[in-house]
């Protein structure tokens, strides 16, 4: 009666390794990857200024303070990221050797590429030659230097990129690109074009003979390239920016930064319409009813960090320019003043949009890398060209939400009266950088490149009990690391210069 | 020792030849005994008594027979010129006291070889506990039991001889009438929040409970092979006797939960921040829970519910919110018996109403026990338990939205009636803190639902054959069903969820545990009067299953309706599906097992016993081999028997050693992919972040045993002494892993834990004359806990945390487990505090402050009769231990701790100095400061758990019979009861020492917002009826 006990102890629930279809892991790791939420927007999202809270947990972005569970929100990036590269880990394993999976195999080289990246952006020497490999008994595995993470990546997207064959069956669960492996071959060389420009101030050369390589290769064309997953809230995988944002707290008080709406104002940006907006109603209750807002370009004000509401020297109220309360409604029972009411918030039927797309990468950031790599004289085709390309884009792309849109009279406009100059072109490039990852809400490349390339220009915000002395460069290591990995994670320390700090320098932040 | 004497009465005469003599056997009471052996001296001829108890032997008038049944004094009676006899055996007391052990085989308490220990229903029965687990606190050494304050039902964390393995969930195995039952634990709160859902023991009614039967070591309970790890409870539930004839029994309990307030909370200060009053509406909302105000003055100030109230210490504090809980309790039991059978049947009722608003229990048990002997030498036995429970809002406890518990942290001068009714004019919530997810205490009691009940089933039928006087065959088959459901609501207008009308959970589960064992048993001299073996095999077929289904409706549609149609999202799936976390994976589980035991016996001074268990796991990958074996062995030596010590009436030596195994989970040594989600079409697929466990096999537990049992002086004093030393090897941890691994847990064979520890039991009858006796009871228990291994790196296998995050629980190596783990304050050399440049106290890493089991525990019970009253009252005691406290935590953040009282205007300049060394003159405003130390130094909410309780009284009557003259009653006894009534001493300030919100062994330690403790008082009424 012993002959059933295999049947016995298989969970009739789960899906045993015969059965498992390879593919699915990969949509599964490009929902969880770009579904990143709270991980993005506690730290990455107010340390760039592009948005700005006066709401307790928020500090640790806008104020640079521990507030809600501070210290615990560092493993965030880290455990969404390598949690989605698991899952490509997984489905190579599954598919060794197996040719007919060979496209699959690459697309899965260049999504997990785009993945670590995004942790070594963050945190600087992370796992990466042996990054998942606890089934093969590494539980605790080496910290590569990101010097030799920036190789070796860049070898490995060139060698999958090339190595798509546009002849044969593309991924069959993608949330990219449905499968079409031209595309993914685009998003291969877009994504060897950003790392190599991450090395601009570190190793121009490898920038250099990178960024040509890319541009040989042949990146993204369109914002039809553009790489993105829509999010689906019915079945369960509703987006994380928006189950976010529309917590009452964080919908009241969480508001796009004064940097960035000033720098829209300056630059008669037509985005800010179809971006921002303050509530229609006056008064609290009206400042936290989730419905659409006003657009109007001349009402919107971005919010300054680093303010809060609790009366002292750094309540809003006294912010320079502090456009004032917005006051309580007298026929809304028990209402009150909305002191931020009157600052432009996300736009509620974008942003909080439980469906919205994720962007991950896409064509304009590809065409500014392009046009930044041929005003340093690299061959890249023409930095104009590139430019007014990645203008028309950016502003194009924000159509792909499905929920607004900017109109094309006002981006033909925009984009003639915006030309390249070659006196400000870095400036001009990577200030576009910071709007388009802003507007497209991809703020770990919005501060990755502030990073790299000092735009926008940002004052550190001053406010009591600090844990950054600048604005944060890195995100310090999980706090589980030094019983997880002790030994690889001391040695990782040892090589930062001031110790896991949020002001320590990754290697290509020199 | 007593030689068996003969009865007089018996008129012993000159020979006379006769062909039959027939006879009775009786107890004392004069009921028949059934099965008792009959042999004539001198042959091998024997026989047994039938159900009447009536027995007959070819013999003659020098025949003497050998008369001997256990638990009564063997007698030979000379048979003399009377055919027909009626012997009487006694019950030889103590000497001869039958005890069960494992598999439900009796054995004369002196032949056994290992400590173990019964408890008698009639003090489980008086003061109830709505958890019978809960009464053995402090009544068995080696036992520790700690209580959930989650209201009624909640569960017991019962742990015997200490922390046995570095598990989170471990326990003993409970065993009713023979039967396994399931006693998992249904849910527990965690760091963010939840509820405690109850365990299985807590459905058991203790009306109907005849004994409990605490099998300690390895040695008493190796029999149950792979479960005995944490050792084994055996229940025997009350039967009817043969022969009784028809009795009906009614019991009437009502007791009343009392709130105990530990709080010594600063009364000087009111609700405000920085030194201000709130100002407004706005303000008050927004400090809610925050006494950082000015001095109480008097003057007028708003509060929460938007009106003026005196700025001074109220009355209408957070006690006032809880309510006078009450139990009422009835229970009818029948019995009845004839020659050939005997049943009892019990109804009970138990309705509580919690101290909690609208929360409380309801749990009906109907228990039926019958036996019959069908034809002769076969007796069949059924014994049926359901049970039907049903809970109305669980509190919430911790940290998490829907917790009314929250109330405990309102500044002095808050009325805990400004929050209610808990909503606004529109039936949502009004918030009272600036924390939404800080559950308005009425709206959580009124309007979230928490509800969950059970139907269950426990039974079993056991077929017995004699087939010679001394050898039988035993079948039985036991089952229990459990069907679970759970039903929550996150009411419409709850404040955290924002943007729809609420959701609500649906969760139904079935657990199911079916048994099925053979046992033979025989019992026969080896070498005639010198040396006699007492062997039983047998062999066990066990299939337990559990699985169920969760429904969530996400974003209700209409407003205050709850029901799964008026979700716009509903997300579904099998328990542990990655879309929900409500409870564990579903387990299917088959075990084959054989066993046997063996008692050898040398005269009656010298008992060596082995037993060893086969088990063979459905959840074991073949290739690791086809099972486990675990042996026992123990001796019993009776050296009082050999020789005479004055004063001594009994002394025993007992020595044992045993080794036994975990059990092995099921679906955990493959890799599993499951379905996620698809995403707008496009399927996708996952994995579980735990590797699975390939290779491993389940722990083993060794355990040396040696103690000594002495009776003295008649019996006027009695100890009973073991001391163990248990060890566990290659305990399977779940270490974590970092994601860059690829996965966060991974198991590994690496833990090991120690146990060594003494158990003292001393009892005793100082006074006893014809009105008055004295009987106190002692008990000690000293366990040295030591973690010898964790993972392969020896890193800190990590356990709870509380909600301020800021300190865990863990198991350490080398030292006892678990440990909380905190940040101290830094200091310099000479130990002087180091501030940092703000003024802050700096910290050290987290370093281990103390375990949370405690070293030393045990009772002091006491028993006075005097006529017909009786009065027993009950000290336990725990010695040791730490608790981490996030009340302590809250209470400085909150500035309700009297701490906070120092610098409250002035600012705090903290004693110490700076890096540089100097003397530190940064000045702090009081909020800050507190607030900063609290979140950085959670070393100062690491208090000391020890404490002295006197935890029950009862006083009782009897009414005479000579009242009872006519009456239709044959007894009424009359008990006041209380539980919980007075802590004695303890070193917590604000909290009870006790106070945990959670059962796990993981959360052990850790309390924090859950429902405050209760002193209880009741009344307790039983009648028998006449026959």
């Amino acid at each position: 009666c012993t002959k059933n006990f295999e049947q016995i102890n298989t969970d009739p629930t789960k899906v045993a390794p015969t059965l498992i279809s390879a593919p699915f892991l990969m949509a599964q790791a490009q929902i969880k990857f770009s579904n990143s939420g709270y991980d993005q927007l506690l730290f990455q999202s107010m340390w760039s200024q592009s948005l700005a809270s006066t709401y307790d947990y928020y500090g640790n972005g806008d104020k640079y303070i521990y507030a809600g569970s501070g210290r615990d929100y560092f493993s965030r990036t880290w455990n969404t990221s390598y949690g989605s590269s698991t899952l490509i880990d997984e489905m190579k394993n599954v598919i060794k050797g197996n040719a007919a999976f060979s496209n699959l195999d690459n697309c899965g080289t260049i999504l997990r590429m785009m993945i670590l990246q995004r942790i070594t952006d963050a945190y600087g020497d992370i796992p990466f030659s042996q990054e998942g490999q606890a089934k093969d008994g590494i539980v605790a595995p080496v910290f590569d230097t990101q010097q030799s993470i920036y190789t070796s990546m860049l070898s490995q997207l060139e060698a999958a990129t090339a190595a798509l064959d546009v002849s044969k069956a593309g991924p069959s669960s993608d949330l990219f690109y449905s499968g079409d492996v031209s595309k993914w071959k685009k998003l291969g060389y877009s994504l060897m074009l950003r790392a190599a420009m991450r090395l601009t101030k570190v190793d121009p050369a490898t920038a250099q003979k990178y960024a040509e390589k890319a541009y040989a290769g042949g990146a993204m064309s369109s914002i039809e390239d553009n790489a993105k997953v829509k999010a689906d809230n019915t079945n369960g995988n509703g987006n994380s920016d928006a189950a976010a944002l529309l917590v009452t707290d964080d919908f009241r008080e969480v508001r796009w930064s004064k940097t960035l709406i000033d720098y829209m104002k300056l630059t008669a940006d037509p985005r800010i319409s179809a971006i921002a907006e303050i509530s229609t109603g006056t008064g609290k209750k009206a400042n936290e009813t989730q419905v659409v807002g006003v657009n109007t370009a001349s009402l919107q004000v971005g919010m300054p960090n680093g303010y809060d509401l609790k009366g002292g020297a750094t309540d809003i109220a006294n912010a320079p320019g502090y456009p004032g309360t917005s006051p309580a409604n007298p026929a809304v029972t028990g209402d009150a003043d909305a002191p931020v009411g009157k600052y432009s918030r996300p736009q509620f039927a974008v942003y909080d949009d439980r469906n919205r797309y994720n962007f991950l990468m896409t064509y304009g950031e590809s065409e500014l890398l392009f046009a930044e790599a041929a005003t340093r004289g690299w061959s890249t085709g023409t930095a104009a060209t590139h430019y007014a390309n990645a203008l028309t884009a950016d502003l194009q792309t924000l159509a792909q939400f499905g929920t607004t849109s900017v109109p094309a009279a006002s981006i033909a406009t925009f984009v003639a009266a915006h030309p390249l100059i070659a006196g400000t072109a870095l400036q001009q490039i990577n200030m576009e950088y910071f709007v388009h990852t802003s507007a497209t809400f991809n703020f770990n490349e919005t501060w990755a490149n502030w990073r790299r390339s000092g735009y926008p220009v940002l004052t550190k915000v001053n406010y009591p009990n600090q844990f950054a002395t600048t604005i944060p460069r890195r995100i310090p290591y999980p706090l589980g690391l030094p019983s997880t990995n002790a030994a690889n994670y001391a040695a990782a320390v040892a090589r930062l210069s001031g110790g896991d700090t949020f002001i320590a320098k990754v290697w290509w932040d020199k | 020792n007593a030689a068996p004497k003969v009865k007089s009465g018996l008129n012993i005469n000159t020979h006379i030849s006769i062909a039959k003599i027939t006879g009775k056997v009786v107890d004392e009471k004069g009921e028949p005994l059934v099965g008792v052996s009959i042999r004539i001296k001198g042959t091998t001829t024997g026989t047994q008594t039938d159900a009447s108890g009536v027995f007959s032997i070819d013999g003659d008038s020098k025949t003497v027979l050998i008369v001997s049944y256990i638990g009564f004094a063997t007698k030979e009676v000379p048979v003399g010129n009377k055919t027909s006899l009626t012997i009487t055996l006694t019950a030889n007391t103590n000497l001869t006291e039958v005890v069960v052990t494992a598999l439900g085989i009796k054995k004369e308490s002196k032949k056994v070889g290992y400590a173990l220990t019964t408890v008698k229903g009639d003090l489980l029965d008086k003061a109830k506990e709505s958890n019978v687990a809960y009464s053995l606190t402090g009544r068995v050494a080696g036992l520790s039991i700690s209580g959930t304050n989650g209201g009624a039902g909640s569960s017991a964390r019962i742990l015997l001889r200490g922390v046995t393995s570095t598990s989170s969930t471990q326990g003993p195995l409970f065993v009713i009438n023979g039967v396994p039952m399931d006693n998992t634990q249904r849910g527990q709160s965690g760091e963010w929040g939840g509820a405690d859902y109850g365990d299985g023991i807590a459905n058991i009614n203790p009306d109907d409970i005849e004994t409990m039967t605490v099998l300690k070591g390895q040695s008493a309970s190796a029999l149950y092979g792979t479960r005995a790890t944490g050792g084994v409870i055996l229940i025997t539930t009350k039967s009817g006797k043969k022969n009784s004839g028809f009795g009906v029994e009614y019991n009437s309990n009502y007791q009343m939960d009392k709130i105990y307030d530990n709080t010594d909370f600063q009364t000087q200060y009111g609700q405000g921040e920085f030194g201000v009053k709130p100002a407004n509406l706005a303000a008050a909302l927004s400090t809610g829970s925050l006494a950082w105000g000015p001095k109480l003055d008097g003057s007028s100030v708003i509060q929460v519910d938007g009106k003026n109230h005196p700025y001074s210490k109220t009355s209408d504090d957070y006690t006032k919110f809880y309510k006078t809980g009450n139990t009422f309790t009835n229970t009818v039991s029948l019995t009845g018996g004839n020659e050939t059978g005997a049943f009892r049947l019990s109804l009970s009722d138990m309705n509580n109403h919690a101290i909690t608003p609208n929360s409380g229990l309801n749990r009906k048990t109907f228990n039926f026990n019958g036996s019959q002997t069908v034809i002769k030498n076969l007796d069949i036995n059924l014994v049926a338990n359901y049970i039907l429970d049903n809970e109305k809002n669980r509190s919430g406890l911790s940290d998490g939205p829907g917790n009314p518990n929250n109330v405990q942290f309102l500044a002095p001068n808050q009325s805990q009636s400004t929050l209610a009714p808990g909503t606004k004019a529109d039936g949502s919530e009004q918030s009272f803190t600036n924390d939404i997810y800080v559950t308005n205490p009425y709206f959580a009691a009124y309007n979230f639902v928490t509800n969950s009940n059970r139907e269950r089933l426990i039974s079993s039928i056991s077929a017995r054959y004699s087939v010679t006087p001394w050898a039988y065959v035993q079948g039985r088959i036991g089952y229990d069903n459990i069907h679970d459901k759970r039903f929550r609501v996150e009411p419409t207008g709850t404040a955290y969820v924002s943007g729809s009308n609420g959701n609500l959970k649906i969760q139904q589960t079935q657990t199911t545990e079916f048994n099925a064992d053979v046992l033979l048993g025989a019992k026969h001299d080896l070498i005639k009067d010198f040396l006699n073996l007492d062997m039983s095999v047998g062999g066990n077929i066990r299939k337990s299953n559990y699985d169920g289904i969760y429904i969530n409706a996400n974003n209700l549609i209409l407003p205050y309706f709850y029901d799964l149609s008026n979700g716009a999202q509903r997300l579904s799936g099998n328990i542990g599906s990655d879309s929900g976390t409500l409870d564990d994976d579903p387990k299917r589980l088959q075990v084959n097992s054989a066993y046997y035991t063996a008692d050898f016996a040398v005269k009656n001074f010298l008992i060596l016993s082995t037993s060893g268990r086969y088990d063979y796991y459905s959840s074991i990958s073949k290739a690791l081999g086809p099972g486990f074996f675990t042996p026992s062995v123990s001796a019993s030596f009776i050296f009082s028997d050999l020789t005479h010590i004055n004063g001594l009436d009994f002394g025993k030596l007992r020595l044992s050693y045993a080794k036994t195994s975990s059990a092995a989970a099921a679906f955990t040594n493959q890799v599993y992919y499951s379905v996620a989600n698809s995403i707008n079409g496009v399927p996708a697929a996952t994995f579980s972040s735990q590797l699975a466990n390939t290779k491993l096999k389940p722990y083993t537990l060794t355990e040396f045993e040696i103690g000594t049992e002495l009776k003295f002086f008649n019996d006027r004093l009695g100890f009973d002494i073991a001391y163990f030393d248990r060890k566990t090897k290659n305990e399977i941890v779940n270490a974590t892993s970092d994601w860059a691994a690829g996965y966060t847990n991974y198991y590994v064979s690496s833990a090991s834990v120690s146990n060594k520890g003494i158990e003292v039991e001393i009892h005793g009858t100082p006074v006893r004359t014809n009105t008055f006796s004295w009987s106190p009871s002692f008990n000690f228990t000293y366990i040295n806990n030591k973690i010898l291994e964790t993972d392969l790196e020896g890193a800190n296998l990590g356990l709870g945390t509380y909600r301020p995050l800021n300190a865990t629980t863990a198991f350490v190596k080398d030292l006892p487990g678990p440990q909380i783990m905190a940040n101290d304050y830094k200091r310099d050399a000479s130990g002087n505090i180091i501030f940092d440049a703000t003024g802050n106290a700096e910290t050290t890493a987290r370093i281990p402050m103390g375990s949370v089991v405690p070293k030393f525990y045990g009772g002091f019970n006491n028993d006075f009769t005097y006529k017909n009253f009786n009065l027993g009252f009950l000290v336990d005691y725990r010695f040791g231990n730490k608790v981490l406290s996030a009340t302590n935590y809250y209470s400085i953040f909150r500035g309700l701790n009297k701490m906070t009282l120092e610098g409250r205007e002035t600012g705090v300049v903290g004693v110490g100095v700076t890096e540089s060394g100097a003397k530190n003159a940064v000045n702090v405003p009081a909020e800050t400061y507190y607030q900063t130390l609290a979140r950085n130094v959670s070393a100062l909410n690491v208090l000391d758990g020890s404490f002295i309780k006197l935890r029950q009284v009862s006083f009782g009557y009897s009414i005479p019979k000579s009242i009872l003259g006519n009456s239709p009653f044959n007894s009424i006894t009359v008990s006041l009861v209380g539980r919980n009534l007075w802590t004695i001493m303890k070193h917590t300030d604000n909290i009870d020492p006790e106070s945990n919100f959670a059962p796990g062994v993981n959360y052990a330690g850790i309390e924090g917002t859950s429902v405050p403790p209760v002193r209880t008082y009741g009344l307790n009424v039983n009648f028998k009826f006449k026959k």
